[in-house]
């Protein structure tokens, strides 16, 4: 295989919530085509990065690089056009909850695309059958959804203009784990069929085995080890990954 | 999207879509070019959908779609040659995929699965029974809002007399809060609001008055209005505005978020802890914000009768004396718990109305305001004649 290409670049990250510091010098590649898994203690910063890379909070100091393009200077037209090619999923969904699901798939349609109403309308019900959502969800409210169709109709609307790029802020959280093991599958096909790449904040064990190609392993402040998860199970040469991927839990996923 | 080569920048040329047909031997070839993806769909959708299906002479007669010059892919690209590939079958051609690659068969295949999965229409009901449907929902909701209030104030009541037994439920800070927050901080704002109010009537009522050389009733107008009428209704709108929206808002957000139904399980019952404490500051704080509004009307009148009268302090009080009587102060704060508890109870009402939605919220606190309001004016009319008409 020739020479990955990196998707996403971060450099020399630093962010201090008043008196906490979260991160200093934090460095992070991410390369076209894979799912990578995010994993680390509460409060690294794990979400607070997802929200650094797609712009929503500025770091104190660093870079960071998507498409080769520094997220910070895009003048705003270069940042719809950037929006249009990540999809974000948010924990809860984020779904609006004053518009119908197909609608809520329908929005970015609308924003970034002139399409007719009837080619957004099948669009969307393609996209709702692509994520396992039966088509009479569709004009139903997100309040009259599930938690897990909640996540499911999130992950439409964050793949409704197929971006390249999908962040997904734990995905399987608050699932039981047959639905979260549906939604690994599910994260999985989408990955092959629409060659995504897949940056996933996570914390449930059996989905990094499942799914990620890489781990990134966020602690004292900073990206303490990437690597295959098989490889840091054999090798955990730092104290909380010895403690998260040898524990008793961990065993019991990798099993 | 999926591209056949990553890496490799395309020249525009070749981003191009495009397509057209050939007739091979037995075999009709869609030859598809270029970048299909959504943001040349509604293009290559109404090109598609002109092209006419080409009808077999013969049943050995085959259609193929040929990718092998697409440069980009993605779901609504394959969905369009999906959606002409199924044309083409439906016409009697057997029409089958060539030239993929390993990422755009799995593409197309799964969308030319997902296709099937028909879309469902939202039930649109015709205009008359849309018109027809929406009275009988708006007057069922009178019915039902009135039925709701009626059972609710049944609930408080027995809230109010379980609490007289077992004073020990009672939460004595949540209460001070509320009287704080909803009297307290009030009384600025409604000060300002009546002594306002009260120059201007006495204003307006001296210009008209004047020709007829009745100018000094003004005073006795302004008197009787004030406590009767404005002082209570003033007061009683403005914490219909204030509280009453800020009860709905405030319970409809724990609603929201379950904690009421966190509270439930715990054994805490939501009406001792949040629906009595605010009633009954509302009831005990309304009177003394009516207290204030009269006395501020009054004070109003009395700027504008020293600026367009002359009146002196002492004429003025002599005139209010004349006519006013404790009666009359009365015949307004009676008003005032009543209005109070109208307000109360529908803040919290639909507070607890709100379901999992902001828009829930937003919609409820809106008609939590409008109800009160116009509850307090219809009640305040009915007290007006049942007061006339017993004499006071």
């Amino acid at each position: 295989m020739a020479e990955r290409e990196i998707i996403i670049s971060v450099r020399g990250l630093a962010k201090r919530f008043g008196s906490q510091q979260i991160w200093t010098n934090l460095n992070l590649d991410v390369y076209r085509g894979e799912i990578l898994g995010i994993v680390g203690g509460s409060g690294q910063g794990k979400s607070v990065l997802l929200r650094v890379i797609t712009g929503l909070v500025e770091p104190d100091a660093g870079t960071v690089e998507v498409f080769g393009r520094d997220v910070r200077e895009l003048t705003p037209e270069e940042t719809v056009l950037m929006e249009a090619r990540w999809g974000v999923l948010f924990q809860d969904g984020a779904l609006f909850s004053s518009l119908s699901v197909l609608q809520n798939i329908q929005v970015p349609m609308r924003e970034h695309l002139d399409l007719p109403q009837s080619m957004m309308d099948e669009l969307a019900f393609l996209k709702l059958a692509m994520v396992g959502l039966k088509p009479d969800s569709a004009h139903k409210n997100p309040s009259e959804l599930s938690g897990g169709m909640r996540k499911r109709a999130g992950l439409a609307r964050a793949l409704a203009l197929d971006p390249e790029i999908v962040f997904l802020d734990e995905p399987t959280a608050g699932l039981d784990p047959i639905g979260a093991s549906d939604f690994d599958n599910l994260i999985r096909k989408l990955q092959q069929t629409l060659g995504l790449t897949v940056y996933m904040v996570t914390h449930d064990l059996d989905t990094i085995f499942r799914v990620c190609d890489r781990v990134a392993v966020l602690a004292d402040q900073t990206v303490v080890r990437t690597g295959a998860p098989e490889s840091l199970v054999k090798h955990p040469d730092h104290p909380w990954i010895k403690e998260y991927f040898c524990g008793e839990r961990a065993r019991a996923a990798f099993a | 999207m999926l591209k056949r080569d990553h890496g490799v920048v395309l020249p525009t040329s070749i981003r191009a879509p495009g397509f057209r047909v050939e007739l091979e031997g037995t075999v009709f070839r869609l030859l598809a070019t270029g970048s299909w993806t959504v943001h040349e769909a509604v293009k290559l959708d109404g090109a598609l959908t002109r092209l006419q299906v080409p009808i077999p002479p013969t049943p050995e007669f085959t259609g193929e779609v040929d990718v092998s010059g697409i440069a980009e892919l993605d779901t609504a690209g394959a969905w369009l040659l999906q959606k002409t590939a199924d044309r083409w079958s439906g016409s009697g051609l057997d029409t089958s995929f060539s030239g993929t690659t390993e990422s755009f068969r799995i593409l197309i295949d799964e969308v030319g699965r997902r296709v099937e999965t028909k879309p469902v229409d939202e039930e649109d009901p015709g205009t008359v029974k849309d018109f027809s449907g929406e009275m009988t929902r708006a007057l069922g909701g009178i019915w039902q809002d009135a039925r709701l209030l009626t059972s609710f104030l049944g609930a408080v009541t027995d809230t109010f007399g379980r609490l007289i037994k077992e004073p020990w439920r009672f939460r004595p800070l949540s209460f001070l809060h509320h009287i704080d927050h909803a009297g307290l901080r009030a009384v600025p704002i409604i000060a300002l609001i009546c002594l306002l109010i009260g120059a201007v009537v006495m204003q307006q009522a001296v210009v008209q008055l004047r020709p007829f050389g009745a100018d000094i009733f003004a005073v006795n107008m302004l008197g009787i209005l004030a406590l009767r009428e404005v002082g209570v209704l003033l007061t009683a709108i403005m914490v219909a505005g204030r509280s009453g929206s800020a009860f709905t808002a405030e319970i409809g957000s724990m609603k929201m978020r379950e904690e009421i139904d966190a509270m439930r399980t715990l054994g805490v019952d939501p009406m001792d802890t949040l629906v009595a404490p605010r009633i009954l500051a509302l009831i005990v704080v309304l009177p003394l914000l009516t207290f204030v509004g009269d006395i501020m009307c009054l004070v109003g009148g009395g700027l504008m009768a020293k600026a367009y009268l002359g009146l002196d302090v002492a004429a003025y009080m002599e005139q209010l004396h004349s006519i006013v009587d404790f009666r009359h102060f009365m015949a307004g704060m009676v008003k005032a718990p009543f209005a109070a508890l109208i307000i109360g109870l529908v803040g919290c009402l639909e507070g607890l109305k709100v379901s999992g939605s902001a828009e829930s919220l937003g919609k409820h606190v809106t008609s939590a305001v409008v109800k009160a309001i116009f509850l307090v004016i219809v009640f305040d009319a009915i007290f007006a004649m049942f007061l006339s008409a017993i004499g006071i």
